[in-house]
């Protein structure tokens, strides 16, 4: 049994060691540094080895603790109509029925379930009952120290939140043992990652009733929460039997894993297909243009949905925000002062409002897997004036596409202004309109410059690129701190403009020099 | 006309998987590069299409003793999975091509007869390529590389996972065409390469190296391909 137990362990650290490993390779500067027989070096090992133990005790305890904060205690000081204790008691008693066939791990499918039962043939059971009794155990020890803590501070009594962990325990295994018996009953073995159509729904009644009722001061009394924890506690204990002495422990995980590696494969090509289908089959879309303007003009039309017919109906939705809040004005004027401030100061904001709203990396993907992708495999394609070319066309488009929306959100913040009680300087009209539309400009620049420059995908459009995913991250991080900018409008406005000039007029020559050079499928 | 490679390497990270390529390749000829899994194939081709940088070395096209260097438009690749833009139909594919590529496309004909040429049917014309099969996907690819006629054609396992009758067409194609051009052809499936090309080259331990075939029977010359291929282990 230790032996078993050892083995699954070595195993699970032995991938999720060289996952590590993996990912520290995919960072640019570091992939240099790292020698090629990096999973053989042992101190990176050693390293490794001690993330993967740190991970390990955290994974029991931090979840639990994250768990606690926000699901029980962090909604549960809302309720200020009953008890804090009663509050606890009630959402978790609810909350453990949807993690007993939620989170059952013996019905989880994983990766080093596969690797261990069906690559290396270890025997099923064995491997099943001491995994899932190591779970159960780090469930138990991983509880025990929050339902005391958490639960005495919310004068819970001692011997309540001793018998807790052992509840949930119990939850898990009498939910369990029930798969395993229907299972025997001749139905198809539980998968919780696969959960049908009622089953969400039970799901969904049940966190109803653990956190509605209690803001109508309405919670199961303890007398009857306390007997229920007891009923299960002793239903687990009863369920322990069953589980160790099913038989067809090898089965079940055949079946559930064939459902996992099937999920796997799609998964792959889920991107991949994703972005086919949006391709128009629409056999009325024709093109009078020529050479390098006829396809692009057949690339945005037969993608519409993800193009035109997405930033038409973003700008309708800002037209109707627009008109909901100036109809807010006429209704409640004295809101008039609070905008017109804000419209003032908050410029920063809608840099990430514009981040949000870019279509530029679908358009990227999609030029990517369903033109790129092939076409880079002609030498044509790839001659330097043909990638200028066809790079012109191809921002004018997407800028093209972009500045609808911007053009309503510019000219409805303008709109509102004036609106809200308007300002002494007239500029401040024309920076809020120029600026919004240029940081639209700047996000279309931006995502075609860096695709052009780094161009992240291989042949089978696996995204290769660590320099690509961190350029994206980048902007995502300096966009989402924008919202924490207070700066008034006219000097953000124009400072954004000016950098926008800049950048625009940078990326341009970058690609006129790199391009030809980068615009390659990665090997 | 002639193909030469000199001092051509390349290596990842420590491995070097192209040593030190030294060959000359004559027009006229269909050269069969055969070379165990992962020998390098596709590197080299990869690196003759400019597709990723070589270490060192160079390549370049010879007639009567002058050199020029091989541009982009002087090589068609043909890879081994069809890769065509899913968005277009395969007339429209055409169109666009021969738009591009109006002032190097000789003896220029009308799209339909390309498509004739080519025995794709007429109601497949106008489908997206997206829903065009494995072997139509193939033959569009080789249709476009045909009509750009490039001196050097390089095929990478093209015939591999093609039904017989596509193959067959495709191999009465190949033999048709390789007048006035080099034609090199990868694959592992010896009896394709002895049935189609008329050198056999074996790439094998970073060096390109070609088998004579002069006085050996069928059986005797796999043998020594064979041969010269498991070296490599015992190396």
């Amino acid at each position: 049994m230790r032996k078993t137990l050892w083995i699954s362990f070595s195993l699970k650290n032995t991938y999720r060691v060289n996952g590590i490993l993996y990912s520290l390779k995919q960072i640019p500067l570091l992939k240099r540094l790292l020698p090629q027989a990096l999973y053989r070096v042992r101190g990176l090992k050693v390293f490794a080895n001690v993330l993967s133990g740190i991970w390990e005790v955290l994974s029991a305890f931090l979840g639990k603790f994250i768990y606690f904060i926000t699901m029980v205690i962090g909604i549960g000081v809302l309720y200020d109509r009953v008890a804090p204790g009663a509050v606890f008691l009630h959402i978790l008693l609810f909350l453990t029925a949807i993690g007993a066939f939620l989170n059952t791990h013996l019905f989880n499918p994983t990766r080093d379930k596969y690797y261990a039962i069906v690559l290396m043939r270890m025997d099923a059971r064995a491997y099943t009952l001491i995994n899932y009794g190591y779970a159960i155990i780090k469930t138990i020890v991983g509880f025990l120290p929050f339902c005391i803590g958490f639960g005495l501070q919310k004068n819970v009594p001692l011997g309540v939140c001793l018998l807790l962990p052992f509840f949930v325990a119990g939850a898990k295994l009498t939910v369990s043992a029930v798969s395993l018996w229907r299972y025997e009953k001749g139905n198809r073995a539980y998968n919780e990652n696969q959960l049908g159509k009622w089953q969400w729904l039970v799901v969904g009644a049940l966190l109803a009733a653990a956190y509605a009722p209690p803001a109508f001061g309405i919670t199961v009394p303890s007398f009857v929460i306390v007997p229920v924890m007891l009923l299960f506690v002793l239903t687990g204990a009863a369920a322990i039997p069953k589980i160790l002495n099913f038989a067809h422990y090898r089965a079940v995980q055949q079946q559930l894993l064939a459902q996992m590696l099937n999920q796997m494969d799609q998964a792959g090509n889920l991107a991949q297909q994703q972005t086919r289908k949006t391709i128009s089959t629409d056999v009325r879309i024709t093109s009078r243009k020529k050479g390098f303007a006829y396809l692009n003009d057949l690339f945005i039309k037969r993608h519409q949905k993800i193009l035109w017919k997405a930033s038409v109906r973003i700008a309708a939705v800002c037209l109707f925000l627009l008109a909901g809040l100036l109809l807010v004005f006429y209704l409640e004027p004295e809101i008039r002062t609070k905008i017109n401030g804000l419209l003032l100061t908050s410029l920063p904001y809608f840099v990430f409002i514009m981040y949000a709203l870019n279509r530029g990396t679908g358009f990227t993907r999609a030029l990517f897997i369903n033109c790129d992708h092939s076409l880079l495999t002609y030498s044509f394609y790839k001659q330097p004036q043909m990638v200028l070319q066809l790079f012109a066309i191809r921002l004018r488009e997407i800028i093209k596409i972009n500045l609808l929306p911007a053009a309503v959100i510019g000219g409805g913040l303008a709109v509102l202004l004036y609106a809200s009680g308007g300002t002494d300087n007239a500029l401040h009209y024309l920076v809020l309109i120029v600026s919004i539309l240029c940081m639209s400009i700047f996000f279309s620049v931006h995502y075609l410059t860096i695709y052009y420059l780094l161009q992240p995908y291989n042949a089978g459009t696996e995204m290769k690129s660590g320099t690509y995913q961190i350029v994206l991250s980048a902007t995502y991080i300096v966009c989402f701190c924008m919202m924490n900018l207070q700066m008034p409008t006219l000097l953000f406005g124009i400072l954004c403009i000016a950098f926008c000039v800049l950048y625009c007029c940078v990326a341009c020559v970058l690609i006129y020099r790199f391009a030809p050079k980068t615009f390659r499928l990665r090997s | 006309m002639q193909f030469v490679i000199e001092h051509l390497s390349k290596h990842f990270e420590k491995r070097e998987v192209l040593r030190d390529i030294n060959f000359t390749f004559t027009e006229g000829k269909i050269y069969g590069l055969l070379g165990r899994n992962g020998a390098g194939k596709t590197t080299l081709f990869n690196c003759l299409n400019r597709d990723i940088k070589t270490d060192g070395g160079q390549f370049f096209l010879e007639d009567n003793d002058a050199r020029r260097e091989v541009k982009a438009e002087n090589i068609g690749y043909v890879l081994s999975t069809p890769t065509v833009p899913e968005f277009l139909t395969g007339r429209e594919f055409l169109k666009f091509f021969l738009e591009i590529n109006a002032s190097s496309v000789q003896n220029l004909k009308t799209i339909d007869e390309y498509f004739d040429f080519m025995h794709i049917d007429p109601q497949d014309r106008d489908k997206l390529l997206k829903d065009y099969s494995h072997g139509m996907k193939n033959k569009m690819q080789m249709l476009v590389n045909i009509i750009a006629n490039p001196e050097i054609l390089l095929l990478d396992e093209p015939l591999t996972s093609l039904d017989v009758v596509v193959a067959e067409e495709m191999k009465q194609l190949l033999r048709s065409l390789k007048g006035g051009r080099i034609t090199i052809f990868s694959t592992h499936i010896m009896d394709l390469a002895l049935d189609l090309c008329d050198e056999i080259v074996l790439l094998h331990r970073g060096e390109l190296e070609a088998v004579d075939r002069t006085n050996l029977g069928d059986q005797s010359f796999k043998d020594r391909i064979l041969a010269a291929l498991r070296e490599e282990e015992d190396a």
